[in-house]
């Protein structure tokens, strides 16, 4: 016998998760909402997106008032008081989490805290320190999430070996600290523990940082974070991790590594795996591939029809925004409205200093595809904006289809270059052209000005820059 | 050494998408020049497809229930005399040909190679270009219609990004056609009966003729809001002319129906908006310079209505010969498309047969229809006393959008005061 029926099960209190459960209550729907927590918010909430950027803030504070320095204000060297700077942060996601469980309060959604495995297509049992229950479901929605990836062969139980979810707990701030995979994870750590002072390496087993965004993004980030870190080692595998005493003594294989180094802390940020084979899927008959994802339709369907599936369990990007919609998709499609998952994009920001982001088709992607386009790129140099922010290595980047220069994809970097990509997705959306974007005012002198520009660049009506006629 | 030369489909006058109805050859037969190698029918009319040269197919590419047009590679055929060369290649295959006498060209299996689907896709030949050019909110609204949006050809929106009224105009468009292949969509089916619990049946396949009557006819009711009136003509009069016309023994015999059809003329000359089409979207009225009548005749296969171009130019004899002509053309199935367009309004006669009255269904775009039953002496009150009267009852169907009651009723009123003295057609 079950103890609970929920017309709309949801497996998962992330940012998919919660979306998915309000969507489906506001559409008339008996919510009930699983969360393995004692907080609503999942990953991103609790332990990824939000806490990131409260510690990005006040890294970006740190360098800001070290640049001034140099324009004449003088704050003297900064001290920390990690109790409280770890305070503020949890002050924040405390917020958030409080304004969650008001608003599954006010759509009397059903909160069940636990573990939940299914138990059939219809039933699922959830595991808790007061006992197991049986709820059962007309649907479910799997929004079960990720977690980081653990390399076996490391000293995992070392307290000195960091994912990112204990990198964001600020024990401590090591003076040495290695960071394993320059991806976004990685970079956005590595901006905090630089800004509250370690010296930073990073080890890449690719040949750029951020593998995947086009090369002309990174480079001014990489250029930037040179100057500041001790070590960018690309190309480069971790061959071993020993626990020493005095450290963790990590093992290169690379052209230009070392043969080994010596550090107080590693952050191990080499990706997520998903948790599909965490929540008993076969019992209920959905498949889950190798890498413990599950497939879905366009309606985020599993092979099971009752059963959905959202956000990073259902494939990559893992991305909140991602799951966000993807959720509202699962239960509109359980309420019987038709609707799909079809976005052109979903845009990626890195939020390291400058921060990096694009949208849409990547130079990388055009070239392996042999798709046609025209290109432009407008310098932040000459914006006086960013100049204003005491910055010039910023880029716009914007990729148009060469014949009728329908925007194809876009990218920034640049401070507060994450701020600036929703535009270029909104233009992708619409299937705005390069003149469209030209033509529709920009206030000034702002960094979105930029984005205007790149595509006048592709116009030729650029007045800005003075580019030679070919 | 051989020469193997291609066999096209040749200028169809004007037809663009021919289906496959017949196909008399196969690999390995031996055509004359002109011989039939396959039969396509288009619109209404069949055609023959002749070889342009004699000698041997050596490959048949296409299959009965294609669609053709202008230039479509049919199959191969070796040009005669070259046979020899190819006993040296493939002596096998020069052995069955040898064995076949060239003149016995059997037909081949017909039914069984029926292969619709192949049709539809030549018919619409839209190919999109990679993601269709419409915005989230359209494309949802288009996902709750069901739209695969790069079917949407063409967007009304700047640079031609899809609209949601672009899809609600596509959506209407799938629909009509929809209805006419008999899907019926949200229209109830007749459900399906087992006929054999009742008894012995045999089930024969439509013809195509038929097949296209009836989607027309269903299109056609699902569109038109159609009122049928009645009336009768005096046509006593009329029936003697002609008679004395006809017992002079002239080349040309009259039949009562060239008489109506130059009433027809008349009448539509004096309301025009009987000679007219409501354009696509409902808004306007086209009215027509020209008078072309169509006539409804019966032939093996099915109805058909081959059309009389320019009837106001020709006098009773020329009209007697055309009608004469494209009767007999449409019995024998020879009637080319162009000559069952551009029609502006019909005449459906059944007095040859019998009955008193019936209710036509109007060939839109035309916007009327005139019904003609059996006409019959009658007692007609002359103020006096009944005096006997040859009457001709005269259906007229008409459009209600495009014509109301008392428009219809003065037309009739003026098609039978033509009709009941002739001399009226000179004033």
């Amino acid at each position: 016998m079950s103890d609970i029926h929920a017309e709309v099960l949801v497996l998962g209190g992330g940012p998919g998760g919660y979306t998915a459960a309000f969507r489906a209550a506001d559409l008339g729907k008996k919510v009930t909402l699983i969360e393995r927590y004692p907080v609503i918010g999942g990953v991103c909430l609790n332990v990824g997106c939000i806490p990131s950027k409260a510690l990005l803030h006040m890294a970006q504070i740190i360098h800001e008032v070290d640049e001034v320095a140099s324009h004449g204000i003088k704050y003297g060297k900064p001290s920390f008081e990690l109790e409280k700077i770890k305070g503020w942060k949890e002050g924040i996601t405390k917020s958030l989490n409080t304004g969650l469980a008001a608003l599954i309060k006010q759509r009397k959604i059903t909160l069940v805290h636990g573990v939940g495995s299914f138990a059939s297509a219809n039933s699922i049992v959830v595991e808790s320190e007061s006992g197991s229950q049986t709820i059962s479901f007309d649907h479910a929605i799997i929004a079960a999430g990720s977690q980081p990836t653990e390399i076996p062969v490391f000293p995992n139980d070392d307290p000195r070996l960091w994912d990112s979810t204990d990198a964001l707990e600020l024990h401590e701030v090591p003076k040495k600290l290695l960071i394993v995979g320059g991806g976004i994870i990685g970079l956005e750590m590595a901006t905090v523990y630089h800004a509250l002072g370690s010296q930073i390496s990073v080890v890449e087993l690719m040949d750029q940082i951020i593998p995947g965004c086009d090369a002309d993004l990174v480079r001014p980030l990489h250029k930037r974070i040179k100057k500041q870190y001790e070590n960018i080692w690309l190309e480069t595998k971790v061959e071993e991790i020993k626990s020493l005493k005095k450290g963790l003594k990590v093992s290169f294989s690379g052209k230009k590594a070392p043969e080994s180094e010596t550090f107080d802390a590693v952050l191990v940020a080499v990706g997520r795996r998903p948790n599909g084979f965490k929540i008993a899927a076969e019992k209920a008959g959905v498949k889950v591939d190798d890498m413990g994802f599950i497939q879905v339709d366009e309606q985020q369907r599993t092979n099971i029809d009752n059963i959905f599936a959202i956000g990073d369990i259902a494939g990559n990007p893992m991305l909140a925004h991602k799951a966000v919609h993807e959720g509202k998709v699962a239960a509109e499609v359980i309420s019987g409205i038709k609707a799909g998952f079809d976005a052109l994009t979903i845009p990626a920001v890195a939020y390291t200093d400058p921060e990096v982001t694009w949208m849409g088709l990547t130079e990388n992607q055009a070239k392996k595809d042999g798709i046609e386009y025209d290109k432009a790129s407008f310098p932040w140099a000459a914006s006086g904006r960013s100049l204003s922010l005491g910055r010039n290595e910023g880029i716009t980047k914007i990729l148009c289809d060469k014949e009728t220069g329908r925007i194809l994809g876009a990218g920034m970097v640049g401070p507060n270059a994450g701020e600036l990509i929703a535009e270029a997705v909104l233009a992708l959306e619409m299937g705005a052209d390069a003149e469209d974007i030209g033509l529709s005012i920009h206030p000034h002198p702002s960094l979105s000005e930029t984005f205007g520009f790149a595509a006048e660049m592709i116009t030729g009506t650029i007045t800005d820059l003075y580019i030679k006629k070919k | 050494m051989s020469e193997i030369i291609e066999i096209k489909i040749p200028d169809l006058g004007g037809a663009d998408s021919v289906e496959i109805v017949e196909i008399l050859i196969k690999a390995g037969d031996t055509v004359e020049k002109e011989q039939t190698l396959a039969v396509m029918e288009s619109d209404k009319a069949t055609m023959d497809l002749p070889a342009n040269e004699a000698g041997t197919i050596q490959e048949v590419i296409f299959k009965v229930g294609d669609k053709v047009s202008q230039g479509t590679l049919v199959a191969m055929l070796k040009r005669e005399g070259e046979v020899a060369a190819a006993v040296e290649e493939k002596p096998a295959e020069a052995a069955k040909v040898a064995a076949q006498p060239a003149a016995k060209v059997e037909p081949v299996e017909v039914v069984a190679e029926v292969k619709a689907p192949v049709t539809a896709v030549v018919s619409e030949a839209v190919v999109s270009q990679g993601k269709a050019h419409a915005t989230p909110s359209v494309r949802l609204f288009a996902r709750e219609l069901g739209v695969d949006l790069s079917r949407v050809t063409q967007g009304s929106g700047r640079k031609g990004r899809i609209l949601r009224e672009d899809v609600k105009a596509f959506v209407k468009k799938v629909m009509s056609q929809g209805v006419a292949q008999g899907t019926g969509a949200g229209i109830p089916s007749i459900p399906e009966v087992d006929f054999t619990q009742f008894g012995e049946i045999e089930t024969q396949p439509l013809s195509k003729i038929k097949r296209l009557t009836g989607d027309h006819m269903v299109r056609v009711c699902l569109n038109v809001p159609m009122v049928t009136q009645h009336d009768e003509a005096d046509i006593t009069e009329m029936e003697d002319f002609r008679k004395i016309n006809n017992a002079g023994k002239p080349e040309i015999k009259l039949t009562g129906l060239v008489f109506i059809i130059k009433a027809l003329v008349a009448a539509l000359k004096k309301f025009p908006q009987f000679n007219s089409s409501l354009s696509a979207d409902g808004q306007s009225l086209i009215y027509k310079k020209y008078f072309n009548i169509g006539i409804a005749v019966e032939t093996p296969n099915g109805l058909m209505v081959p059309v009389i171009h320019g009837a106001d130019q020709m006098s009773l004899n020329q009209l007697s010969e055309a009608l004469g002509d494209l009767s007999s053309k449409a019995r024998e199935g020879k009637l080319p498309p162009s000559a069952m367009q551009g029609g502006c309004m019909a005449i459906s006669s059944l007095g040859g047969i019998g009955g008193t009255a019936f209710t036509p269904i109007v060939n839109a775009p035309e916007v009327a229809i005139l019904g003609v039953s059996r006409s019959k002496m009658q007692p007609v009150w002359n103020g006096t006393e009944f005096v006997p009267r040859l009457m001709l009852p005269l259906d007229l169907t008409y459009d209600h959008r495009v014509i109301d009651g008392a428009e219809a009723a003065r037309f009739l009123v003026a098609l039978t005061q033509y009709l009941g003295d002739i001399r009226r057609l000179l004033v």
